[in-house]
Order: structure tokens, then C-alpha cells, then sequence
């Protein structure tokens, strides 16, 4: 069973700027702390800590010595992108199941926009690896490697560039209820059709929103995640699929790392997406949300556009995708502000945006051949 | 700290005006000795004969030994994109460009991600395309590029 006896109790973040004008470190304390502090506990009971980074952030030793832990019982710095949160996130969970601590601060920090950003490559000289045959091409960045795959999918499909409109436009009009979002005006189908194209069939709208800032979240076993101040938001299912074959190579690029982890998750929960009422789904790209949510069995494969513009992908449809804006809009912190926003929705916390009785959270993390996937519930299982 | 802890540094060099360079290693050291000749290898199994691209000491399926063998360079276009934004250092004056990953005659499967060369707007999914080989700027390294036939 991939289902662990935790929760995500406490939840912290920094504002989330286009300049930070802070370290990394400095970014990840007030999270951490806000998160412990969200939990109504004090940093004595957190003895974990796990993050992830790409030579961009600040590992655990550092972080648990700046909000006055002087040591922890369990952590990991994993090298990884936004495929390593469902992964982090279930092996908090697994680490306190196994008794090897009882409190997980998982954070994530960056200056993604001032600083080292994901979109760009100006620095790597010198290529080695299996990479090494796309260097010479330029072919390094992650708007190129999926939009390579969106192509595919048009061609496969029949999928549009509108299509991809469609979901960088509902979840627009969702950040415009989040005052936390970084993009909160509204945008038209037009004002998406007159952006710049990026790697043709992207625009700029189709791309993440790059920005400095930190998330946290405090994983917690059964008993202290009763005793919280704040409802648990309980982890009941989780699913990785990670392959070696790369943006190249991998067989079929209508289809992402979700083809093999969405069936095993909703064998591990006997759940499906009918019964998900918020779905934050991993957009680094809007192609990334098309793929993961035919995957998922949210819809037909070639239906998304359809899907998104019918409305049933927002309030008062099957399911409210990316309630906060997701990556496109609150801003790229790599996958997890969505378990950020998961959470605050399970504890009916999210105001304005708040999905009505919602009892059930996908959240998605990943793109391409590497990702996973949590399901989150406000009933204890 | 963060070395003890297994991170790395983070990397803050200057930006650079020429394309970036293959760094080749024991496994790959045989494609680029074929580019330098001239020539388009890829590594193949000799006991089951399967292609393998990256390339790889012993073949993934039998664990077969392989060395680097002649192909056609002749392929289709699998999936392209028409890269407008100078994301990656030492393209900025060949924008807009075609990459393509080119699916290659000897194996379903079999692909090379490069640049297609020539008019843009014959470029299509399923289109026909010949590898050639051009001097990559900056080092002593050739690569292949694809050609609509
Ligand atoms: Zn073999």
C-alpha cells in the first residue's frame, strides 16, 4: 500500500516576487516557520526535514539551523525537479510510518526568477551525458521538450494551439480570485492568440510563471496530525513513474510519466478522477495539464480544449482544476504550492476561491517521462 | 555545508555566444569520432543487433557488447518545434530555427533530436528528411543536421 497514517497539517509561505532581493535560506526559514507555526506546534516537535532543489536552494542542515533545530532525526536533499515532489512528499510519510521521526518540514525555495531560471540555459559550456547529442542543437530547456511533445499530440489528436488557450485561460480567471498569484488579470482567448510565440506550439502563455519565493508543508503522523490546530489534510494514495528513456526516445509523447502512475494510483486508492473534487495538476506547461489530465481519466484523449472551455474543469463543473492558477499564474515554485493549495482547500481555508465541500485532492508533480502523484483527503482513512 | 549534505553549487557563469559543446565520454567518444570522419554511427549491439541511442557499454535488451556502425541518415520527422526564443546561449542569430526529433529508418524507435536545415515551411510531421554533417562553433566537434528530401 502506498498509503501512510499522515498528514500535511501546517502550511507556510513567503510572498511570491519577481525579486526577491533574499537568500534562498533566508526564503525557506519564514516558510518553515510559518508552516510549524500554522500547526500550532513549535519547532521542538519537528525532528525531519526533506527537500529537493536543482543547485538552487538550500539543503536541510542549513534550514533546521536557521529556525533553531539543533539537530534532526531524518533528512534528505534530493537533487530533482518538480518530479521528485510526490516522491518527497510520500517518503516524509514513509520515513515517520517506519519510526524514524515524527515531524516533516518539506520545503522548497528558489529564486526562480532572479536568479537561476529553468527556462534558460547560458551557462552549460560543456554537455555531457545522454544530453550531449541535443547540445549541439540548443535543445536544453524544458519549453522546448514539451512543446516538442504538445506538437505530437496535435499531430495524433487533432489537439489545438486554442485547446492549450483554454487551459492557461481557465486557470487565469481562477488566479484572479488568489491574492497571492503573481498573474491575477484575467486573459481572453485573443490576448492568448496575440502572445509571443516561445518554441512554437508555445506561447508565452503556455509557460510557467517564473518568480523568487519558498513553500512549506508539515507531515505529520496520525496522533500529532490530530492534535494540530489546523484539520488534517490526510495523505491516503501515492504513485511515481519515473523512466530512462527521456524526452527523446520516450515511445509516445501524447502520453506522459501519468500512463503508468495514474492507473497505479487509483489501483492503490480504488479511487478514480469522478471521485477528485480539486485537481492541482503539475503545469509547468499547459501541454503538461493536457496530457496528465487524459491521463488521469479525467477526460477522452484529444477532448482537454473541450474539456476546459465547456467548463467543466472549474467551479461547478466535474472538478476545479488549479483553483490557486497553478504554475501559470501563482508562480512556479516548483510543484509545491500546489500541495500548498491542495491542503488549504481539504481545510476549507482557500476563502474566496474555496471549492465547496471539498473532500478529495489530486496533485500532480512532473512532466515527460518523470512524475507522480498524491491523493490528499479530508477524511481520515 | 551543502557539500557535506550531498548538493551542489549553484552555477553562475556568464552568458556565452557560442552553442554548447558535447562533452563526450568512453560510451559516446565513438559518435563524435564518426562525425569527425565524416560519418553518421550509432552504437549497435552485436549479438542481437539492436540499436541503442544514447549509446551504452553492453546492450540494454541482452547485454550484448556494441560498437559504433554506419547508418543511413535517413529518417522521418516524429514531432518539431519552431524555436523563436533565444533560451539557449549561441542561437541567437539563427532564430527562428526548426528542431526536430528524427525517427531513423533503421529502427522504429530510433531517434536523433537536431536542427532541420533548409526551408522552414517544408517541414511537417511524417516529412522525409537526410542527415549532413556541419561543423558546430566553437570546438572541434561536428554534428549531425537534417535536410528535407
Ligand atoms: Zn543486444
Amino acid at each position: 500500500m502506498a498509503r501512510t497514517g499522515c498528514a500535511i497539517t501546517g502550511i507556510g509561505r513567503t510572498t511570491f516576487t519577481r525579486r526577491s532581493g533574499r537568500t534562498t535560506l533566508a526564503m525557506a526559514a519564514e516558510a518553515c516557520r510559518a508552516a510549524v507555526a500554522d500547526a500550532g506546534l513549535t519547532m521542538p516537535d519537528v525532528d525531519g526535514m526533506i527537500a529537493f532543489q536543482a543547485g538552487d536552494s538550500v539543503g536541510p542542515l542549513s534550514v533546521s539551523r536557521a529556525v533553531g533545530i539543533p539537530e534532526l532525526a531524518w533528512n534528505i536533499d534530493v537533487l530533482g525537479g518538480g518530479n521528485v515532489v510526490a516522491n518527497i512528499v510520500a517518503t516524509a510519510g514513509a520515513a515517520i510510518d517506519a519510526g524514524l521521526c515524527r515531524a516533516v518540514l518539506v520545503y522548497r525555495s528558489l529564486n526562480g526568477r532572479s536568479g537561476y531560471r529553468f527556462g534558460t540555459s547560458t551557462s552549460r559550456q560543456q554537455v555531457g551525458g545522454e544530453m550531449q547529442f541535443d547540445a549541439p542543437h540548443g535543445y536544453l530547456v524544458p519549453p522546448q521538450w514539451i512543446a516538442m511533445w504538445a506538437r505530437r499530440h496535435q499531430h495524433e489528436y487533432g489537439s489545438t494551439c486554442d485547446d492549450l488557450g483554454q487551459i492557461a485561460i481557465t486557470q487565469r480567471t481562477h488566479a484572479t480570485a488568489n491574492e497571492h498569484a503573481i498573474n491575477r488579470s484575467p486573459l481572453s482567448l485573443d490576448e492568448y492568440r496575440a502572445g509571443r510565440w516561445i518554441n512554437e506550439p508555445f506561447r508565452i502563455y503556455d509557460c510557467a510563471y517564473e518568480i523568487d519565493g519558498a513553500v512549506a508543508i508539515l507531515v505529520v503522523g496520525p496522533e500529532l496530525a490530530e492534535s494540530c490546530a489546523v484539520a488534517p489534510a490526510w495523505l491516503i494514495g501515492s504513485a511515481d513513474s519515473q523512466s530512462g528513456d527521456g524526452w527523446t526516445q520516450w515511445d509516445d509523447p501524447t502520453s506522459m510519466y501519468s500512463r503508468h502512475a495514474a492507473p497505479r494510483l487509483w489501483n492503490r486508492t480504488g479511487l478514480s478522477a469522478a471521485e477528485i473534487d480539486v485537481a492541482c495538476m503539475y503545469d509547468c506547461f499547459t501541454y503538461t495539464v493536457m496530457a496528465t489530465i487524459e491521463d488521469f481519466g479525467f477526460c477522452a484523449k484529444g477532448g482537454v480544449g473541450e474539456y476546459f472551455s465547456s467548463g467543466r474543469a472549474t467551479y461547478g463543473g466535474d472538478v476545479v482544476v488549479n483553483p490557486h492558477g497553478g504554475l501559470l499564474s501563482e508562480g512556479y515554485i516548483h510543484g509545491l504550492n500546489h500541495y500548498f493549495e491542495a491542503a488549504l482547500q481539504l481545510q476549507g481555508r482557500a476563502g474566496e476561491r474555496q471549492v465547496p465541500d471539498a473532500r478529495r485532492a489530486l496533485v500532480t508533480a512532473g512532466a515527460g517521462p518523470y512524475g507522480g502523484a498524491t491523493v490528499l483527503s479530508a477524511d481520515r482513512p | 555545508m551543502d557539500g557535506a549534505v550531498g548538493a551542489v553549487a549553484a552555477v553562475a557563469a556568464p552568458p556565452s555566444s557560442e552553442p554548447p559543446q558535447p562533452l563526450p565520454d568512453l560510451d559516446t567518444e565513438g559518435f563524435w569520432q564518426a562525425t569527425a570522419r565524416g560519418e553518421l554511427a550509432l552504437c549497435r549491439c552485436h549479438d542481437c543487433l539492436l540499436w541503442v541511442q544514447p549509446p551504452l557499454e553492453r546492450c540494454p535488451s541482452c547485454a550484448g557488447p556494441t560498437s559504433f556502425q554506419p547508418v543511413s541518415g535517413i529518417g522521418r520527422v516524429f514531432s518539431f518545434i519552431v524555436v523563436r526564443h533565444p533560451a539557449v546561449s549561441g542561437f541567437e542569430h539563427e532564430l527562428p530555427m526548426v528542431v526536430a526529433i528524427v525517427e531513423l529508418e533503421e529502427q522504429v524507435g530510433l531517434r536523433l533530436t537536431s536542427r532541420i536545415v533548409g526551408p522552414l515551411e517544408e517541414v511537417e510531421i511524417g516529412s522525409r528528411v537526410v542527415a549532413e554533417l556541419v561543423a558546430l562553433p566553437g570546438g572541434d566537434f561536428h554534428a549531425p543536421v537534417f535536410r528535407p528530401t
